[in-house]
């Protein structure tokens, strides 16, 4: 009996180990790791030319008023945060006086597409619109 | 004493009366003009735009030992937090008093520990959600009449001039109606009446207009000005047109306006050329603006008429469109203007406050207002008489092809003092880092038309172009956080962004949302439009635009386009990315010009740089500088995470003399707002708004160590 509770224990923490490895992995993701899909990126792009482009310009190359989304100084604010990061800025800020109006599947799209024009790859997965999932995706500006 | 003696004694006497009562009525009776006494009464320090301080207990030998007294988190004054917080706080009397929070929230602290003491926001509701200037503004104006009548004043999300008490926070009750104006009353717009052009009040409502900047207080006159959306990507060729009204301080009855659009029979209505005056709007002044109290005139930096990239709905020189304007203070008649662009098409309208200066030039003392410019240029001129110091010379500039386009024949080109940051892309300063990143640069700008000098129009992408390589237009030089100028030495200074380029084109899809044929005859303004406001109503669509950046290329996780294509992310334009220049305003001269900012952590790291010296390049970025006795101080406009220091932003102090760094201290986050400083009870401090990216909005207060302050003694500064 004791044997087989060695063995469990034994398997358990050799399963832990591996969910531990898997996480561990998965800290390693970045943008650069084609986190969002091209379909993606387009339902973000029509949205954002409705919601976002107005203040930050078509590609957000942003205007006098609203700061641009691509650049240094944006890269500056986001290197070594997450996605989540982003995305949880466009959710809860965005767009200035209709904040929280749009829906998660749409601020996920939106950040796609915001990651599609600072030039991140596209990939075979969509980005999620959990901010707990989106915590494992670094945004590292240099690849 | 014999009746001569005796009546000399009593016109003495007399005199001496008039003299103590004069000096009270000029000094006593009003708000404090300045800085002279450690307080920072206006947005700017004073009304003629100085952002000078003559403190200097905080210094070069000290600067490094800097502190944080406390700091004041904006994320709770309004309904969400803020992440871009432009305020600069006013210090009277030991209070601070500033705006903060996504309702424009207005605070007082205590200037000594940060303690509140109140708070006052106004929920607009619908109002507030559609104004074009939103967040928390940029603060605060103060007027009193010298016998314990204190009343802080600002404008409103919303659009309304609200005067507190500036004990309590509570509005004054005898102001306007119940403390406040409704500054949308009044204002109008061009509308089709029975096939008849008329200008009719706007919404009150939808209407839009607004203004982030702080009003003007001279004396007992409050100045106001107006704002509209940008109006780069606008497709409506109506909109409110530009106006700036003056309101008595006390009871806040309309004292005058100014039309920045003339209207019919008024100088300039014939410079708006094909009726174009009945339906173009904005034209307004959005930034601050600066006063000479004792000329009685007033400066009003206005800004570009609606839809900023094409004139072709708005043919001529469009007076008083991005023009510097004199108006006199008592009844708001112009006195002189100079157009600085004609027929605006690049988004040059008048960005920041002008700044009044005296010096001696060749022996004469002369009396200077200057203009500072997103183009690099500070025009100057006499304040009296408009006349430029130094000749500005209209010279000959290229032409627009895009159709229904009249662009202007010629501009204005100062001859001095010097640009302070760029506002063409020079061959020279075509990247140079590596023979084969300038070889690439130089093969992408083939795609461009690009001519070395400022003032080329747009261009529908075609195969010939791309775009239209402009610098300094829309984010360049110095935008609303303005310059600062030292009284006592003369000498004019400024950050600025020396390096905003872009490839600028309407797309044809734009083009066709805005050329005259689709809006003759029924120009409408946005308001107007089907559905407007409703769900489902779309705002002026902008993808146009993306077809002409969204070429592939670039790279490095900063975006890119075929202008930046094969660089590694790098600018195409060499450092110095942004600047810190001294202009010696006694002979229109650089003083000295150095790089400001850490390089950019995507510069420094870069691949293609590796195991190069890259001097430190400065930032792009527009930032705001204030100066004291001996510094100048500003923040940095990014974060940065170089090895030496955790991830954040310098507050950084240079020499007034040489430009030298002498000191810096670490922020969180980039600089958001314009610092200022004050002194209360012997110790000085600096106070200055962060926030952007991930960082929600905070106002920190930095002071010197308790051991670094010196003794009171018998007399004791406030």
């Amino acid at each position: 009996m004791r044997h087989v509770t060695t063995r469990v224990a034994l398997i358990a923490g050799i399963a832990g180990l591996g969910m531990l490895c898997a996480l561990g992995a998965q800290d390693m993701r970045s943008v650069w790791d084609g986190v969002y899909t091209e379909a993606q990126a387009a339902r973000g792009a029509a949205l954002f030319d409705k919601a976002c482009a107005q203040c930050h310009g078509p590609s957000g190359e942003g205007g006098g008023m609203a700061p641009a989304l691509v650049g240094e100084t944006f890269s500056a604010n986001y290197a070594g945060q997450t996605v989540a990061d982003l995305f949880d800025r466009n959710r809860t800020t965005m767009p200035v006086g209709r904040e929280g109006q749009l829906s998660a599947a749409q601020n996920a799209d939106i950040t796609a597409f915001m990651l599609q024009f600072n030039k991140f790859p596209p990939g075979e997965t969509e980005l999620s619109n959990q901010s707990m999932l989106l915590r494992q995706i670094k945004y590292v500006v240099e690849r | 004493m014999s009746r001569t003696k005796l009546r000399l004694a009593m016109v003495v006497a007399l005199f001496a009366c008039f003299a103590v009562w004069m000096a009270v009525g000029v000094s006593g009776q009003r708000a404090p003009s300045g800085t002279q006494n450690g307080e920072w009464p206006n947005y700017s320090g004073d009304i003629k735009g100085s952002r000078y301080s003559p403190l200097d207990q905080i210094n070069a030998s000290n600067f490094n030992r800097l502190e944080v007294a406390w700091r004041l988190k904006t994320d709770n004054l309004g309904p969400r937090p803020e992440y871009k917080l432009e305020g600069t706080p006013l210090m009277i009397k030991g209070t601070l008093y500033m705006t903060g929070g996504t309702r424009r929230a207005v605070v007082a602290l205590d200037a000594k520990t940060g303690e509140q003491k109140w708070v006052y926001s106004l929920d607009e509701g619908k109002r507030a959600e559609m104004a074009p200037r939103v967040l928390s503004g940029r603060g605060l104006s103060y007027w009193t009449d010298g016998k314990g009548d204190e009343r802080i004043i600002y404008v409103t999300i919303g659009y309304r001039l609200v005067q507190l008490n500036a004990r309590n926070g509570q509005p004054i009750p005898t102001f306007g109606k119940a403390g406040m104006v409704d500054l949308k009353e009044g204002v109008v717009y061009g509308k089709l009446v029975n096939g008849k052009w008329q200008q009719v009040q706007i919404p009150l409502v939808e209407g839009e207009i607004g203004t982030n900047s702080t009003p003007l207080v001279v004396g007992d006159t409050i100045i106001v000005q107006s704002a509209m959306a940008e109006g780069l990507r606008y497709e409506y060729t109506n909109n409110a047109k530009g106006l700036v009204r003056a309101y008595d301080a006390r009871t806040g009855k309309q004292l005058w306006r100014f039309d920045t659009m003339p209207g019919p029979g008024e100088f300039g209505h014939d410079t708006w050329e094909n009726g174009s005056w009945n339906w173009t709007g904005n034209t307004g002044v959005w930034t601050e603006m600066a006063a000479d109290a004792e000329a009685g005139l007033v400066y009003l930096p206005v800004e570009s008429p609606t839809i900023d990239a094409y004139g072709g709905n708005r043919p001529g020189a469009g007076l008083f469109g991005e023009s510097l304007v004199a108006v006199d203070l008592k009844t708001g008649k112009r006195k002189w203007h100079f157009q600085i662009v004609h027929h605006g098409l690049w988004d040059y309208d008048l960005p920041a406050s002008p700044i009044l200066m005296d010096v001696t030039i060749d022996g004469k003392p002369r009396k200077l207002v200057g203009q500072p410019s997103k183009q690099g240029w500070l025009y100057t001129f006499d304040r009296l008489t408009g006349e430029p110091i130094w000749p500005i010379v209209e010279q000959p500039v290229p032409q627009s092809d895009i159709p229904g386009e009249k662009s202007w024949p010629t501009q204005p080109f100062p001859t001095k003092p010097p640009t302070y940051s760029r506002n063409y892309l020079a061959k020279d300063d075509v990247i140079d880092f590596t023979p084969a990143l300038r070889a690439k640069a130089l093969e992408n700008l083939k795609k461009y038309r690009w001519e070395e000098m400022p003032f080329v129009p747009y261009v529908i992408p075609s195969e010939k172009w791309l775009g239209t390589i402009l610098v300094g237009n829309t984010m360049g030089g110095v935008n609303w956080e303005g310059s600062a100028y030292n009284p006592e030495t003369g000498i004019f200074y400024t950050q600025a962004n020396n390096s905003a380029i872009s490839g600028a084109s309407l797309s044809q899809e734009y083009f066709e949302t805005i050329k005259p044929e689709k809006h003759t005859p029924n120009h409408i303004a946005i308001w107007e439009a089907p559905g407007f406001a409703q769900p489902g109503f779309e705002a002026p669509s902008t993808s146009g635009y993306r077809a002409a950046t969204q070429p592939a290329g670039g790279g490095g996780g900063r975006g890119g386009n075929a202008l930046t294509e094969g660089l590694g992310g790098l600018p195409i334009i060499k450092p110095p990315y942004g600047v810190i220049t001294a202009l010696d305003m006694r002979t229109g001269t650089m003083k000295w010009q150095v790089p400001h900012g850490d390089t950019p952590d995507a510069v420094r790291n870069s691949p293609l740089l590796k195991g190069m010296n890259i001097p430190k390049t400065g930032q792009q970025g527009i930032v705001g500088a204030f100066l004291t006795k001996s510094l100048v101080i500003v923040g940095d406009p990014q974060v940065t995470a170089p090895p030496d220091r955790p991830r954040g932003a310098m507050l950084r102090a240079y020499h007034q003399e040489t430009g030298k760094e002498v000191g810096a201290v670490w922020m969180p986050a980039a600089q958001s707002g314009n610092p200022m400083t004050y002194m209360v009870d012997g110790r000085q401090y600096i106070i200055v708004a962060v926030g952007g990216g991930v960082y929600t909005s905070e106002y920190i207060a930095f002071t010197l160590p308790q051991s670094d302050i010196p003794k009171p003694t018998t007399s004791s500064q406030r």
